[in-house]
């Protein structure tokens, strides 16, 4: 039957918010200036119904009288230059579908087979050129890998195909060179690796199915496989003990109290109180972000909530995190290498993308940030983490019997993210858009909500056994990783299909989101079936857990995969990698002080990786749950930021989690020993700056590294020695953690960009009481300010103040392991004895930066004085993790409150609108605080346009 | 009731805001009622919480109004004649409106709409709150007040036509308006961090029993959960005595 297509748009005299923000950015993105409005419609298509139904699906859904107006079979904007339609690719998922098809349902319209959304976009302006339009559509509004331009009315909405079949490769009898082109582009496994599969398979006595090859490829994928974080090391000539067991190590010798569950589960797990754990997971999605920003990042989202859903036997989700570096947004287009897309369109298409899933499913999202780099323009680094609440006794990883059934619940299984594991193991190049369109999609987040609350429901009836989530590598990681120790037999032609046409293994490598497997004894398989009925959640029993150690996946009559699990988990070779570390050829700039105090101050506050990042805060729901005790922003104007957040997942209970992180990239360029060093402290200490208790604290690690070439694996080698120091100097663990090793850009040319190493360190702990936490907003006039920490002032390497001046320098800040314990201890200690009004970590852009953030939450100036015998610049903008600026409570002395720490009392906070310096008793500068928030505003203001400035 | 749905998810501060405030909330899936399991009849006081109901496709709310409508219209419009009190926070304000269940109190009359904010995208930040004297029972003893709570939407901008402005003016049902720091009304962002016209953040139906609003006063009944709440500007937090209102008045019924 033919397809019906109804149009809906906004009565004309009503403003239309999407068309203004496309506008705002042709203009600034652009820069071009012929486009003088733009209006959007929505397109909806139907196919099984006739016009006389559309009319009555498009004035009781789909167009609202009081301000829409419709058509049908009709174009709706007719006046402007330029109309066109993007729309999602087919086979694309578009969420939008399923409700128009329940709500046609639901208002008692019968036929309808298909429907189908997209959006329209006219352009007006007599001057505007098709080479405008082609630029408009090919940066800002149509991104190649998911959707495409509609041109004429679609035949058809239905996806048909054949039921794919099974190939068999002829790998016995290949070359080696045949064996690496197979591998190339899909496998990215290595030779060592292909003769490894080559040899089982002339052991077996038979050719391979490419479900075979390619579960090999997924299971001893970098990203699955971790192979260097588990491969023997040489560095330097020396042998030393594989990464990721340096780490285990030290976590099992701090063997820290509160530590239920470390790096074996989805997430790690800490114990919180009366009866309940917390759990933590902080993943990346880098690749994927790259080519597909908004997908990529919502799909990270996604990904990391069903780990904290998969840890133990179910935990609810209780906060989402973001941390991402990027190219400055205004990047010149000609150093954006091919095959790359734009810094500004990616930060805010990530952005939207993490706003929506989080939002959506109702997830806060409240802790996060922002850095930039030139180098990360053709590799951005997104990070995501969730944490969780679950109850102790079924907190640890679950183990499926012999018997038990394994049951897939969530979406449908499509032709998206295949290959998404493989991919991200492997490097960018220019032909990294084009080869793996498919190891991308959109994200479902009501489809995951519904999830997650069939799996809370699931886990207080008792009814899980184990429990895994559908990532990376689809059915074949989850139920090849659960049936590790029993084996496992699958039934896949029973996996609901979004559309028909997939081959077997596609089906079982599929990685559609919103999908989990469970472990489920057969006498509950009933139970939960009817709780997963009543929240609209799918659920199939897919397989079966056997004592045999295979893993077995049949598609009717045929056998697509036999493997032995031995094989399959540990016939990886171990790689023997060789490191290399030298430390870089830099010096320290000799710069001259600042003539101009007021300019360089504003400098420092406008500077990409110091200023506000409030306009991306404000589009995520932090709010949420009802649990947000010390929220992003605070203060007297709601734009004061603090260091971390502090939540009360249990309603009516005080009990609280605290979450924090630190990162700073451009220091592992000078040393990524101090430099992960300074991100460890820097994470602690913004929680502790809010209250957290040091000795109640864990530590997640996200390793996110140029590809393991001897020099960055040398720099990869001292960035775990420095996190294990840092566990037997702190007694914190590690408890979780993951590694991204493939961000290097190799282009055309002989073009190579590698990312500044980025160590990720996020820390969460738990407090007895809420109300023993602290802002970072200034509570008023005339109270003391103290400098708490150890700083040695000329250790300016990679600091703000440099970078403006242009350098990098040598001398960074160097962590002392030895002190910063002590000053977390007592400073902590200082707060629960209500001695603290605010406090903030010392970062980036150091103590200039601090202050002026504390005097804008408070509204309230401050007063304060450097000692004679110092640079000044040095003090102001000296970036040591581990220090903090504190203001006072009245009344408390601040020698007998930091006895025993270094500290220093600067001055105090004043009834004014300005910050006034002085050094050696002399006034040196006085700087409006107006002035410093404008220029701490500005920088994220102008690329996500908010209203105030579109004037 | 506190009415859940597929992308429902305030329901558990919700549900703890009415426990607070002495009511006994169950929570009830669409489903349940669909079936016939569990009936409005059998409840005092309906609540429509916020969230994202059926990812808010198509419209804000709609898809949840339209499945109201087409199942549930007889024991939605018995309830409400019943004199039994409703309110639907952000997404349930969306969904009531759509209903038609507000502004006039009649399903499938739909008299204005909830529409996307000025500044085209989600908005999460805390706002001050004129109370209206009004016939609300939600909001008795509250008139003249300045509210301190959050807002968190995409689609909150209230929009009708210049006829049902009119009469909700005159009638007396806009409830609250987004107000500066001293409680004047005002279209400023981000204060009006919508664009709504006449700054309305909240209106109910004639009768003062059915109330909707954008902004979520769940999230303001205990103390530490306001952002400033270290500031000690507050004695008590604000948005409780909306749920403690609807609990005493639903006991009197």
């Amino acid at each position: 039957m033919a397809v019906i297509e109804v149009r809906v748009t906004n009565r004309p005299f009503l403003p239309d918010p999407p068309g203004e923000e496309i506008l705002y950015e042709i203009r600034h993105a652009l820069g071009i200036n012929t486009i003088e409005r733009v209006r959007t419609a929505r397109v909806f298509r139907f196919e099984g119904i006739d016009a006389d139904t559309a009319r009555v699906l498009a004035e009781k859904l789909l167009a609202e009288d009081v301000f829409q107006i419709y058509t049908i079979d009709a174009p709706i904007i007719r006046d402007a230059r330029v109309v066109v339609e993007v729309a999602y690719k087919p086979g694309v998922m578009n969420p939008e579908a399923a409700s128009l098809i329940k709500a046609a349902r639901d208002l008692g319209i019968t036929g309808l087979v298909a429907a189908d959304s997209s959006r329209e976009f006219g352009f007006y302006g007599p001057e505007i050129s098709d080479r405008d339009v082609e630029m408009i559509l090919d940066r800002l509004l149509v991104n190649d890998t998911v959707e495409r331009v509609i041109r004429e009315k679609p035949a058809t909405l239905l996806i048909s195909g054949l039921k794919g079949h099974t190939a068999v490769i002829p790998l016995t009898q290949m070359k080696d060179e045949e064996l690496m082109d197979l591998s190339r582009d899909s496998l990215f496994l290595n030779l060592e690796e292909m003769r490894a599969i080559q040899d089982y398979f002339r052991l077996t006595g038979r050719e391979p199915t490419d479900c075979e090859v390619e579960t090999l490829a997924q299971t001893w994928s970098e990203h699955c496989g971790h192979k260097t974080f588990k491969a023997r090391l040489v560095v330097n000539g020396k042998e030393k003990k594989p990464l990721l067991k340096r780490l285990q190590e030290a976590t099992a010798a701090a063997n820290h109290p509160l530590v239920l569950s470390a790096f074996v589960d989805n997430s790690g797990v800490m114990a919180f109180y009366d009866g309940w754990a917390i759990c933590g997971k902080v993943e990346t999605h880098n690749s994927p972000s790259a080519i597909e920003p908004y997908g990529g990042a919502a799909t990270g989202s996604g990904g990391v909530f069903r780990d904290i859903m998969g840890t133990g036997q179910g935990a609810r989700v209780i906060a989402s995190t973001d941390m991402f570096c990027f190219a400055p947004p205004d990047t010149p287009r000609e150093e954006i290498p091919p095959g790359c897309l734009s810094p500004h369109y990616l930060l805010r298409r990530v952005v939207a993308g993490v706003r929506d899933y989080g939002n959506r499913m109702g997830i806060p999202t409240n802790n996060g940030s922002v850095h930039f780099h030139r180098d990360f323009r053709a590799k951005p680094t997104v990070i995501v983490g969730a944490y969780g609440i679950l109850p102790v006794e079924r907190c640890q990883k679950g183990r499926p019997r012999p018997g038990d059934l394994a049951v897939v619940i969530g979406g449908r299984t499509g032709r998206d993210g295949i290959h998404g594991a493989t991919f991200s193991s492997g490097e960018m190049t220019h032909r990294t858009t084009e080869v793996n369109a498919s190891a991308v999609q959109i994200g479902h987040p009501i489809e995951e909500k519904r999830m997650a609350d069939a799996i809370v429901a699931a886990s207080e009836a008792g009814l899980i056994r184990a429990i895994t989530d559908c990532g990376a590598g689809g059915f074949a990681s989850a139920l090849g990783e659960m049936g590790e120790e029993t084996g496992v037999r699958v039934w896949l032609e029973r996996a609901p299909l979004k559309y028909q046409g997939l081959k077997p293994w596609e089906i079982w490598l599929s990685e559609s989101q919103e999908r989990m497997v469970l472990a489920v004894a057969p006498e509950n398989r009933d139970r939960l079936l009817e709780i997963c009925r009543r929240l609209n959640v799918e659920a199939t029993v897919l397989g079966e857990f056997t004592g045999d150690r295979r893993l077995l996946v049949t598609y009717g009559e045929e056998t697509v995969c036999d493997l032995d699990m031995q094989f399959l988990h540990h016939g990886l070779p171990q790689r023997v990698l060789s490191a290399r570390w030298q430390p870089p050829e830099l010096e320290d700039p000799r710069l001259p002080l600042p003539e101009n105090w007021e300019e360089t101050c504003c400098r420092i506050l406008g500077h990409l990786n110091v200023c506000s990042k409030e306009p991306i805060v404000r589009m995520y729901d932090h709010g949420v749950q009802g649990s947000c005790g010390l929220p992003p922003f605070g203060g007297v104007n709601g734009n004061g930021p603090n260091d971390a957040v502090v939540l009360t997942p249990l309603p009516g209970n005080p009990a609280a989690v605290i979450i924090a992180h630190g990162l700073n990239p451009v220091l592992n360029r000078i040393d990524p020993y101090h430099g992960s060093l300074w991100a460890a402290a820097e994470a602690v200490s913004n929680a502790v700056a809010a209250g957290a208790d040091p000795a109640e604290l864990v530590l997640i690690d996200n390793f996110i590294w140029p590809f393991p070439d001897e020099e960055s694996l040398g720099a990869l080698d001292r960035a775990v020695d420095a996190c294990v120091d840092f566990v037997r100097a702190t007694g914190m663990p590690f408890i979780s953690g993951k590694d991204s090793l493939s961000s290097t850009y190799r282009g055309t040319g002989g073009l190579v960009i590698k990312i500044p190493p980025v160590l990720c360190v996020s820390v969460f702990g738990r407090l007895p009481d809420v109300a023993r936490t602290v802002s970072a907003d200034f509570k008023g006039p005339d109270h003391t300010l103290v400098l708490v920490g150890k700083r040695h002032l000329p250790e300016m390497a990679g600091s703000v103040y440099y970078d403006l001046a242009g350098y990098l320098g040598k001398n960074m800040p160097r962590i002392d392991l030895q002190t910063v314990p002590v000053v977390w201890k007592i400073l902590h200690r200082a707060i629960q004895e209500d001695k603290i009004l605010s406090c903030h970590d010392i970062s980036h852009g150091g103590l200039a930066a601090a202050l002026a953030e504390m005097c804008f939450g408070g509204q309230v100036g401050a007063h304060i004085a450097i000692p004679a015998d110092v640079r000044p610049d040095y003090f102001l903008f000296n970036e040591t993790a581990g220090c903090f600026l504190v203001e006072m409570a009245p009344g408390v002395d601040p020698a007998m409150a930091f006895a025993g720490i270094p500290h220093l009392v600067l001055g105090k906070t004043a009834l004014s609108t300005e910050i006034a310096v002085e050094r050696g008793g002399q006034p040196l500068f006085r700087i409006s605080l107006a002035l410093l928030k404008q220029a701490w505003q500005r920088p994220m203001n102008e690329v996500f346009g908010t209203v105030e400035n579109r004037g | 009731m506190v009415l859940r749905t597929d992308g429902t998810n305030c329901d558990r501060e919700t549900f703890h805001a009415f426990a607070l405030a002495g009511g006994e909330p169950r929570m009830v899936h669409i489903n349940q009622l669909r079936a016939g399991e569990e009936k409005l009849a059998d409840y005092h006081i309906l609540v429509i919480p916020g969230g994202f109901s059926y990812g808010d496709d198509v419209h804000s709310g709609k898809i949840l109004a339209v499945e109201l409508t087409s199942f549930l219209q007889e024991q939605l419009q018995e309830f409400v004649d019943a004199g039994k009190p409703v309110l639907g926070i952000c997404n349930g304000f969306q969904v009531l409106v759509r209903t038609g269940l507000l502004p006039a109190a009649r399903m499938g009359e739909i008299r204005a709409a909830l529409i996307a904010n000025d500044s085209g995208r989600f908005e999460c930040r805390w706002v001050n709150l004129r109370v209206e004297d009004t016939r609300c029972v939600f909001t008795r003893g509250l008139a003249g007040r300045v509210l301190n709570l959050p807002v968190a939407h995409g689609e909150g901008k209230f929009y009708t036509g210049e006829d049902t402005l009119q009469e909700i003016e005159q009638a007396g049902q806009v409830v609250f308006r987004y107000a500066g720091p001293g409680g004047e009304p005002t279209g400023d962002y981000p204060q009006n961090p919508n664009g709504s016209l006449n700054a309305i953040a909240g209106i109910c139906d004639p009768a003062g029993r059915v109330l909707g609003l954008m902004p979520h006063p769940e999230r303001f009944v205990e103390r530490t959960q306001h952002p400033n709440w270290r500031r000690h500007i507050f004695s008590e937090p604000l948005g409780l005595a909306i749920f403690k209102n609807g609990v005493d008045y639903a006991r009197q019924i």
